[in-house]
């Protein structure tokens, strides 16, 4: 794509001497002139157009207009001037048959001819009376009348009307100079600024081709992964599904190391089905197609159900699960499903990382909650009011998570220290899929410390959702 | 470049283009003054408080061949600073011949290459190749410390193709015959690609000791080309550009 033609057009023509300067500041520049030095004069364009003049139709030149032979004869000597055009460093002296001057000067600009300055009809001061040319074309005139209005055309000296002229080219030739650098700054400034959006439209669009490009990109993996769990999830069901068959002695009786073999691959089986569940899960959440089936729940009854599954887990490794539910919670509105998806994983990994002896406490309480980005942002004050949420709190006086690592941990596969996972076992998906949640609820996940040690997941859900927030 | 056939009037177009603060505003404030005024216009500086070029300079020189002809040149520099990429695009649009003013102080090496590159990337933007451009390089500020030594610069010129000037443009040194230089490419290259000589009587020669004249040296035209210290002089053929 090429830059836009402007530049060249503003170069080429040369501007014409109407459309740089102001009308009816170049009548009071002649006005000044008039009244200065009491010379007429008017200012034509290059087309012939009378573009300004100072100057009072004389008596003298009204009375004789009257006059038929007189009249044209006049009207053809101002016809003939106007179309003269003198040389630049020249000028052309017309004498009218009243025995009056008009004086021709050609402006120019760069060396282009940009219109004529007429001076006149004046007379010198040394000749005296109209001129006999007068009275032989037209004997019956009054030549006393016409002596006296003689006297009263304006008398200026030759050489006073060539200094005039000669100042007002250049004052004409200074002003066109700074119109024309005016013009040409105004018109670049236009292309630039012209030029400039083009840039950036340019930029915009490749900036938005490339999104989409990574936008596809992004439902492509997204509908890799969930065909490729789904696909993987088959056959592991039915190894899972023979390996519990085996375990339970269907096919007969095994030996006592068999069924520990056996149990181990239906153990790492269900290990896998849950990294797959995962994987689909989050999949689903990331490509918001997952949908939250909301309405309003007990917060309370999901805690209870959430802690009643965990209980056998948690007394197995010797941690105590405490609860702490606020009385008269109102409803909130939420996935129960969900909510009790998002409660049991960060409660299963509070038992996980804490030592046998060592204590789990889930909180619920009611409080409010700032809808997020708002800070320093335009319309708080309208749009920033707090809004009641519900707090779970989820506290282990486990080994804690370092400052440092609290936003890594929800991205998924992330380990604060992966020998630890080993040790415990999960998928390393969990608390991405507890984030997802929780923002599609419209809530916030964060990481606090528990005093003395230990990890406190706070979340935060609003006990009425809306897109805002 | 422009004809006007019915006042055979020829206007060509040569850009300044250089990196900022080079001194292209200088070269022609030099250019200017060195002119008979019966051949400048006035030149039209848009510049901002601290000198700096805004949008472009602008120097109207007007002259005469022997055969008629009447020849303007419109000399323009670019405004150097990175931030005004939109119009030097502008400005270079549909030049005829390119002076490239470069800073001579080592330190600014890397600034006269960004610019080189810049200039060649805008060309392009018009479809233009700085391959078939007549160009002149410059090395300007000559007097200052910390410059690059004539024999390196010399050298280098002398396996480029561009002719290459020093100069001081402060002090008006080598302004002329970078400008004398530029013309000689570029009227050369105008009268091959359009056949000047033929329709129009056109005499690139004439016309450059008329130039010369009228900026006031009195050296022979041979001389004043003679006083690049590297590149070549010869004229762009059309043909040859293909090859």
């Amino acid at each position: 794509m090429t830059a836009p033609a402007v530049l060249t057009a503003i170069e080429d023509v040369c501007p014409r001497l109407e459309d740089l300067v102001h009308r009816d500041a170049l009548g009071e520049l002649l006005g000044s002139a008039l009244s200065l030095f009491g010379v007429p004069v008017r200012l034509y364009g290059q087309d012939g157009r009378l573009l300004a003049g100072a100057a009072d139709e004389s008596e003298l030149y009204a009375t004789l207009g009257e006059h038929r032979r007189v009249g044209e004869r006049i009207r053809q000597i101002v016809a003939d001037v106007k179309q003269l055009d003198p040389d630049p460093r020249a000028d052309a002296r017309r004498e009218c048959v009243t025995g009056a001057v008009y004086r021709v000067v050609r402006l120019e600009y760069d060396g282009h001819p940009m219109g004529r300055l007429i001076f006149g009809p004046y007379a010198s001061p040394e000749v005296d009376g109209p001129s006999e040319q007068l009275f032989e074309l037209a004997p019956e005139l009054d030549r006393a009348r016409i002596a006296e209005l003689y006297e009263k055309l304006p008398r200026v000296a030759d050489e006073v009307v060539l200094s005039v002229a000669r100042h007002l080219s250049r004052t004409f030739e200074l002003i066109l100079f700074s119109e024309h650098r005016a013009l040409l700054t105004s018109n670049m400034h236009l292309a630039s600024v012209r030029e400039s959006f083009r840039e950036l439209e340019e930029k915009t669009r490749k900036l938005e081709e490339a999104n989409a490009r990574l936008t596809e990109l992004d439902r492509l993996k997204s509908n890799f992964l969930a065909t490729v769990s789904h696909e993987l999830r088959t056959p592991l069901t039915s190894i899972i599904g023979y390996s519990e068959m085996l375990v339970e002695g269907l096919a007969g009786d095994l030996t006592g190391e068999q069924r520990e073999f056996v149990s181990t691959i239906r153990e790492k089986g269900d290990q896998l089905l849950a990294l797959i569940k995962g994987l689909l899960d989050l999949s689903k959440l990331e490509s918001g197609m997952a949908s939250l089936a909301r309405d309003y729940i007990q917060a309370d009854r999901v805690v209870e159900d959430v802690l009643a599954t965990v209980q056998p887990h948690a007394r197995k490794r010797q941690v105590a699960v405490v609860e702490r539910i606020e009385a008269g919670l109102p409803r909130v509105h939420a996935d129960a499903g969900r909510l009790r998806q998002l409660l049991l994983n960060l409660v299963d990994n509070a038992i996980k990382f804490t030592n046998p002896g060592g204590c789990v406490s889930i909180e619920v309480r009611l409080t409010s909650m700032d809808p997020e980005k708002m800070h320093g942002s335009q319309g708080v004050v309208l749009l920033g009011s707090r809004r009641a949420a519900i707090e779970f709190r989820v506290a282990d006086d486990g080994i804690g998570i370092p400052a440092a690592e609290r936003d890594k941990v929800f991205e998924p596969f992330y380990q604060v220290d992966s020998s630890s996972t080993r040790e415990q076992g999960g998928t390393g998906l969990g608390l991405s899929i507890v984030k997802r949640l929780v923002e599609a609820h419209g809530g916030r996940v964060s990481i606090e410390d528990n005093v003395p040690r230990g990890t406190v997941f706070v979340v935060l859900l609003p006990l009425r959702f809306s897109s805002l927030g | 470049m422009q004809l006007d056939f019915v006042n055979r009037e020829l206007t060509i177009k040569l850009v300044y283009y250089g990196p900022a603060l080079s001194g292209k505003t200088t070269n022609l404030v030099a250019l200017h003054q060195a002119a008979d005024p019966g051949s400048s216009g006035r030149l039209m500086t848009l510049e901002t408080r601290d000198d700096r070029t805004l949008f472009f300079d602008l120097l109207p020189l007007r002259f005469r061949t022997p055969g008629g002809l009447s020849v303007r040149l419109k000399v323009f520099t670019v405004p150097g600073q990175v931030i005004h990429a939109a119009t030097r695009r502008l400005v270079v649009q549909g030049a005829d011949g390119i002076a490239f003013i470069a800073d001579s102080r080592i330190s600014e090496t890397q600034h006269n290459a960004d610019s080189f590159l810049d200039l060649k990337h805008n060309l392009k933007e018009h479809g233009l190749l700085l391959h078939d451009m007549p160009v002149v390089i410059q090395f300007n500020k000559r007097d200052m410390p910390g410059v690059r030594p004539e024999a390196e610069i010399a050298e280098l010129a002398a396996r480029g193709r561009e002719p290459v000037y020093l100069a001081v443009a402060t002090q008006g040194v080598g302004v002329i015959e970078s400008f004398i230089g530029l013309l000689h490419l570029t009227f050369g290259s105008l009268d091959a690609a359009h056949d000047l000589g033929q329709k129009f009587g056109f005499d690139a020669g004439a016309l450059l000791e008329e130039v010369a004249e009228k900026l006031g040296t009195q050296q022979p035209v041979r001389d004043i080309l003679s006083a690049c210290v590297g590149g070549a002089l010869d004229v762009l053929r059309p043909e040859a550009a293909e090859s």
